[in-house]
């Protein structure tokens, strides 16, 4: 029998699994990590660090910034990259990504549509990464990792999100297709 | 019973299941639109909007991570 064809291979690394299982294997993922490094699972705040290693390696001095001066951020900072958990786990999750996605067989180098799929991208990204820091994190760091803390702002993050999601598609549809 | 093609390949969510619901406003009873897609979670989405909406769909994997669906407007 080809490989294609096995039931289990279907099963398990071609079909998209159902969002239940994803639930319950990111919640003891979660567990895992936060027993492992002491703060539960985040994804933006490493690529803070990230920038403000780029931006030392060409001379800046990121250290100086308020943001950088708080004291989390500021041992992480000097730490470096492989002795911050959640930098590692980001690369993690790229690499996982892209195995399942090779495991799969549906790897593909996507061709770029048109200008404004690159503004819409560049503007998005803007947007994400300035939300995700006035509010502490991204909807894994401030939603996922914050409800599951019992913290309140976890709530408050959920109600604003369909907020900012709501006007986002109607400025997409308006403006971008 | 005309066919018509969409093509949404390079687009991400939610682009394709919009345009596919914008187009499938104006097929005729009976004409099949085919999708082009190569985003694995548009793949989940746009057919089960149009199973929702009670049309006929068939998937077809017609290369690495990209796909055809074909949906027949049957009301």
């Amino acid at each position: 029998m080809k490989l294609q064809d096995n039931p289990y291979y279907k099963k398990l690394l071609k079909d998209p699994w159902s969002y239940t299982a994803g639930a319950v294997i990111l919640a003891l993922l979660n567990i895992g990590l936060f027993a492992s490094t002491g703060k539960p699972w985040g994804v933006t705040t490493p690529f803070s660090y990230w920038g403000a290693w780029i931006y030392k390696a060409l001379g800046g001095n990121p250290e100086s910034w308020f943001y950088f001066q708080q004291k989390a951020h500021a041992e992480a900072i000097k730490a470096g990259f492989w002795m911050d958990g959640h930098s590692v786990s980001n690369l993690g999750i790229i690499f996982g990504a892209f195995l399942a996605t090779l495991l799969a067989s549906q790897f593909k180098i996507k061709k770029i549509k048109s200008w404004k799929q690159v503004v819409a991208a560049i503007l998005g990204g803007l947007l994400m990464g300035y939300g995700a820091r006035i509010s502490f994190g991204c909807n894994i760091g401030a939603l996922f990792s914050g409800v599951a803390s019992m913290s309140l702002h976890g709530w408050v993050f959920m109600i604003f999100i369909f907020v900012g999601a709501f006007i986002g598609s109607k400025l997409l549809v308006k403006y971008f297709m | 019973m005309a066919e018509y093609r969409l093509d949404c390949l390079g687009e991400a969510c939610p682009v394709p299941l919009l345009k596919t619901q914008k187009k499938m406003e104006t097929l005729k009873v009976g004409d099949i639109l085919i999708v082009e897609i190569d985003h694995s979670c548009a793949v989940k989405n746009v057919p089960e909007w149009a199973r929702k909406e009670g049309y006929n769909v068939e998937i077809e994997e017609v290369d690495d991570g990209q796909w055809e669906i074909y949906i027949e407007k049957t009301k």
